[in-house]
């Protein structure tokens, strides 16, 4: 028991004898966090500008502008179309849409169509919300002309007006009686998030947080040979194979400090997630506690057995940041695992990323308890104690 | 000259030997280049974003005109890989089904849907409800951008039938008797056919080819590594420092601003031959159309350029190799999130806009992104002259550094 | 008394490659006992063996009478190592260092404590036990890594050539110190390549080559081999006739044996002074050319060159 904690001191003093661990133990897991949390500190206008080329100047143009305002997600910005060109070559909008000249409700009521051009950003994930609300707009601007129109037509087809200011007036009369049933029109949609205890929305921020807190902690643990590599390259694992101590002790103390570690770690990116971010990390700590140390054992035990083929302290570094950030990508600790290809998102199951991510996703933004994430846990020890297995069997003294 | 190039051409070939260093030089980016191409579902043939097939129950209690109209309009052939819709019955077990993660969204359609919109008299609203699935919030989001479409037809047919039929009646042409049944033949006209006002949803631009998501990621993954790659040949500088083989040189008849330079150089060809490996290998295997060739060629040499003053400043600051491998590790991952490696840097508050300038990945993302979408020299002259100038800015500062502390830090 | 150190018919194989061909020796206690050999003898190999690192392919070692292949425990708290390389860890100070090893080594508590800063004091090194080792130059780390030998107090210290690559001034300290250790009633056993180290040090030298024992015994008895003989070296420019030149140079009076290995010739004679100038006059008649002449008095050098008929740097 002397020797255990001997050996853990020494690992923990040796991990943090640079300052430069620090970079990778909480400020670059913050930072990322952060920052692919949105970034938006709050002093931000978190609604999404919207380049607006007006070339009508129409009454039906102001309107359409007016109805982009009122959606709420979108700020229009008007520009002449040079500037807006620019602006938007630049990437500083997502969107630019061009309202032509002739755009008014004269020529959509003498029956003129238009098709208006609505340019996105390529891979950007707003430009869905974009298209979208801007739809929603021109429906709603739309709508009452198409009303009016419409209630014309059917009265002409029952008897012709006399002259056009009857049929004028007619025409005035039902939109402002359609523009008076669109804005009384009732919300005829309800969207309900599951049924979570306590009324989690989703959040943007606990998604990431969860994602770089898994991605953060496996990229040391998967590097965990590169302390078997360090030990052996200094002659330290042989000076220690002929004091009476076991082989066992030691691989076991290694990994332990290293999960320990692991687990402070998170512990500390939990609070920051909590206390600065409001991330909700779910109602059951003990679950979320039980699934985190499953998944740092489960990285821990890959990365043991990775040192089966590692032989530089430089390779360790490498392969876990690389496999360390494929495995994030592909578990979907970056991007919602719902995002990808059926297939990729069966083939993903066989990463532990993936197990661990829905687990605490379950917890956060699910609030399911810890039945829930039992199958999660269960299956990430199963990760642990395989590679455990091939870790500890293959492990190379010499 | 010729020393400095023979040194140059040994540290290029011992950069490709390094099997370690060629794990993050090449593997890395070529592997995370292939999973973002995945998850934006760029390998699939069927469609262009990375969401298909969406999983979702349809419970239809109302099972009247516009209930069923709903239902079909998820089960059409336009939506056939997007969605994937069953139908059931049991409201209950569908709202398990979410619980358990099995499907993105239930959408409910309550009995007496249809009669509360085609009902004359004003009776409650009866409203679809979407149950959504809080872990699959884009694919629940698609979900709900059709329902809502749906209802705003909908709303349409149902304020055309309304305003037409009341202004008939008030114009005297037609009787109350009438009514009911002329309303309910207006409202139902297909809605979409004579929408005067659509989104055209394509660019004006004819001449400029479809945007390729790859070639967002592609680049982003080549530069984030290139940063690996500058920052660990100034490692090797001090390696050779400490292993005696600097020292070595300097001895034989090469000055140490020789020896410095032919260093730099080597950095500098092997951050070039990875780029253009990458370049050539990504267009290759995943077809990634990168633009103008030229173009392409000299905002590589530029963007090297950039980063290599970043890895010289970094070797020069920094007193050990450990130093340099761990701070480098951490700036290629930060100037890769910061320089729009990972999500389109547009999307940050101004001042992380700002900021991302500094680093050599933001400007030549911008000129990759410009040359992907077709443009040519003249579009990426502005990245081009900015990472020459923030490579010379961080050499001056390199120099002065290695001045300051005598000779390559001898001290 | 029983030896403390008893090697019965040790091999170890890599693969198939036989590292150590069957060796035996003992150590007595209280004696210093060095193994002599050439880089690539098999001299780590074997220490790695005694010191429970390796098992043994064949044969067994028994330390104070126990098996390092039953009871490499035992044998562990026994002996001592000083490995060649540097196994320390740079980022912790001398002091901590010292501690984590001795807790290896099953110390604790107030004699963990004592030992420790005897151990400090013993090396020199009291004065700078708080700094971190990174610090330290290339001595006062070879000093440390010894130290941590000493630590919980073995009867048998294994020293693998803990001279290689130091300062003159260093290396006298810690012949000095083995010295030192010995009196104390240490035995021990020193790995190394340099013979005069051997010969400064030890009760008792066994010379190793290829993985062979090939001669074992105080200086006196090993310089005995080679007769009271000075040994003459005469280095030739290359020529086929060297062996002509052996058997002339036989013929001389006064000439014990004349043995060639490419292109040397090696003379005994008691005297090499008198033989030198009629062994010029042969090479001369027989127009081999001379690079090099050179007299060894009799010593460990010679007795390898005698055995193996090469120089033991090569």
């Amino acid at each position: 028991m002397q020797k255990l904690v001997a050996m853990l001191w020494k690992e923990t003093r040796l991990r943090f004898s640079s300052p430069a661990e620090w970079l990778f133990f909480l400020i670059l897991p913050l930072v990322f966090s952060v920052i692919l949390a949105g970034g938006t500190g709050g002093q931000d206008d978190p609604r999404i500008s919207l380049l607006v080329v007006d070339q009508a100047h129409s009454t039906l143009s102001r309107q359409l502008v007016q109805a982009l305002e009122d959606t709420g997600t979108l700020r229009p910005q008007e520009l002449e179309r040079e500037e807006a060109e620019r602006e938007f070559h630049d990437r500083n909008a997502v969107a630019l849409l061009v309202l032509p000249p002739g755009f008014t409700s004269e020529a959509v009521q003498a029956g003129e169509r238009f098709a208006l051009d609505l340019r996105l950003l390529p891979n950007n994930t707003s430009a869905l919300a974009v298209q979208q609300a801007v739809n929603t707009a021109i429906q709603q601007v739309s709508g009452a002309l198409r009303t009016a129109g419409r209630s014309v037509q059917a009265a002409e087809r029952i008897r012709p007006f006399t002259d056009n200011a009857t049929r004028q007036a007619y025409y005035d009369a039902a939109l402002r009686a359609a523009q008076q049933a669109w804005d009384s029109a009732p919300n005829r949609l309800v969207v309900r998030q599951a049924s979570t205890p306590d009324e989690v929305d989703y959040d943007p921020q606990t998604n990431s947080s969860a994602g770089q807190l898994i991605t953060w902690v496996f990229i040391p643990l998967l590097g965990i040979s590169g302390s078997f590599v360090y030990e052996r390259q200094i002659g330290t694992l042989r000076r220690l194979l002929v004091t009476p101590t076991r082989k066992g002790l030691y691989l076991f103390a290694t990994i332990l400090s290293n999960v320990l570690i692991a687990l402070a770690q998170m512990a500390l990116l939990i609070g920051f997630g909590t206390l600065v971010m409001n991330v909700h990390w779910g109602s059951s700590p003990a679950a979320l506690a039980a699934l985190l140390a499953a998944a740092a054992l489960a990285a821990a035990g890959i990365g043991t057995a990775m040192g089966a083929f590692i032989k530089t302290g430089g390779q360790a570094n490498g392969i876990a940041i690389m496999s360390g950030m494929l495995m994030a990508l592909l578990g979907g600790c970056w991007y919602p695992i719902e995002l990808f290809p059926p297939a990729i998102q069966n083939a993903s199951r066989i990463l532990p990323t993936r197990w661990a991510m829905e687990g605490i996703l379950n917890l956060a933004l699910r609030g399911q308890g810890f039945e829930s994430v039992l199958p999660h846990i269960g299956v990430l020890l199963g990760f642990a104690v395989v590679f455990f297995a091939i870790g500890v069997a293959r492990f190379r003294y010499e | 000259m010729k020393k400095i190039l023979l040194i140059a051409w040994k540290d290029l070939r011992l950069a490709f030997r390094d099997r370690a260093a060629l794990v993050l030089m090449l593997a890395a980016p070529f592997l995370l280049t292939l999973g973002l191409g995945l998850v934006t579902g760029r390998f699939s043939s069927t469609s262009n974003s990375g969401l298909s097939s969406i999983p979702l129950i349809l419970i239809n209690q109302d099972g009247g005109e516009l209930g069923n109209a709903l239902v079909d309009v998820f089960q059409s052939s336009d939506l056939d890989t997007l969605v994937d819709p069953v139908v059931q019955i049991d409201a209950t077990a569908a709202r398990a089904a979410v619980d358990e993660d099995q499907t993105a969204a239930v959408v409910i359609i309550p009995a007496g849907f249809t009669n509360s919109i085609f009902s004359a008299t004003s009776t409650p609203v009866v409203p679809v409800e979407v149950y959504s699935n809080p872990a699959r919030p884009t694919s629940s989001g698609v979900v709900q951008a059709i329902v809502e479409g749906f209802l705003s037809q909908v709303e349409l047919g149902r304020i055309n039938g309304t305003v037409t039929i009341s202004q008939l009646l008030e114009g005297g042409y037609i009787q109350p008797a009438d009514a009911a049944s002329l309303g309910r033949e207006i409202g139902q006209e297909p809605a979409g056919v004579n929408a005067p006002v659509t989104l055209s949803g394509r660019t004006d631009e004819n001449t400029a080819p479809p945007f390729d998501v790859l070639a967002y990621m592609a680049p982003g993954m080549a530069l984030m590594f290139l940063m690996f790659t500058v920052t660990n040949g100034g490692r090797t500088i001090l390696q050779e420092r400490v292993s005696g083989t600097l020292p070595r040189l300097l001895v034989d008849p090469v000055r140490l601003s020789q020896a410095l330079a032919g260093k730099a150089l080597g950095i500098y060809l092997t951050g070039v031959a990875q780029m253009l490996i990458l370049i050539g290998g990504t267009a290759l295997l995943f077809g990634i159309r990168w633009g103008h060739t030229n173009a392409v060629l000299v905002l590589v040499l530029a963007a090297v350029f950039g980063a290599l003053g970043w890895g010289l400043l970094l070797t020069a600051l920094a007193r050990t190799q450990s130093q340099v491998a761990n701070i480098g590790s951490a700036m290629m991952l930060v100037f890769g999130i910061l320089g729009g490696s990972f999500v389109d840097i547009r999307s940050f508050p101004a001042w992380m806009q700002t900021a991302a300038r500094i680093t050599p990945n933001a400007w030549a993302l911008d000129g990759f992104l410009a040359l992907g979408l077709g443009g040519g020299m003249a579009d990426v002259l502005p990245s081009i002259l900015a990472l020459i100038i923030m490579g010379l800015a961080l050499f001056a500062i390199t120099v002065f550094v290695f001045l300051r502390r005598g000779a390559f830090g001898h001290r | 008394m029983a030896p403390i150190l008893e090697v019965r018919q040790l091999v170890k194989k890599y693969g198939d490659f036989e590292a150590v061909k069957g060796i035996s020796f003992h150590i007595d206690r209280g004696e210093i006992f060095s193994l002599l050999g050439p880089n690539g003898a098999g001299k780590t190999t074997t220490i790695s063996v005694l010191s429970t690192l390796f098992q043994p392919t064949a044969g067994d070692v028994l330390v104070d009478g126990h098996s390092v292949v039953r009871e490499p425990m035992v044998v562990r708290n026994r002996i001592g190592v000083v490995p060649q390389e540097l196994a320390l860890y740079d980022d912790l100070t001398a002091r901590e260092n010292l501690v984590f090893w001795g807790q290896m080594y099953g110390l604790s508590g107030k004699n963990l404590n004592e030992r420790v800063s005897q151990v400090l004091e013993e090396i020199g090194l009291a004065d700078r036990a708080k700094e971190r080792i990174k610090t330290f130059s290339g001595g006062m780390k070879r000093r440390v890594n010894i130290g941590v030998g000493l630590l919980h107090r073995p009867a048998l210290l294994f020293m693998d050539e803990p001279t290689v690559g130091i300062d003159p001034q260093s290396r006298r300290a810690i012949l000095d110190s083995v010295k030192e250790l010995n009196r104390q009633g240490m035995s021990v056993l020193y790995t190394t390549h340099y013979m005069e180290e051997a010969q400064e040090l030890s009760d008792r030298v066994g010379i190793m080559d290829h993985g062979e024992l090939i001669a074992i015994g105080t200086q006196s008895e090993l310089t005995r081999q080679v007769g009271e003989n000075d040994a003459l070296l005469l280095e030739v420019v290359e020529c086929d006739d060297l062996n002509r030149l052996a058997a002339a140079v036989q013929q001389i009076p006064g000439v014990a044996q004349a043995t060639t290995s490419e292109n040397t010739l090696t003379v005994l004679a008691p005297e090499a002074e008198d033989i030198l100038a009629p062994v010029i006059t042969q090479a001369n008649a027989l127009n081999v050319k001379v690079h090099s002449v050179s007299i060894q008095e009799p010593n460990l050098e010679a007795v390898f060159l005698h055995l193996t008929g090469r120089a033991l740097r090569d």
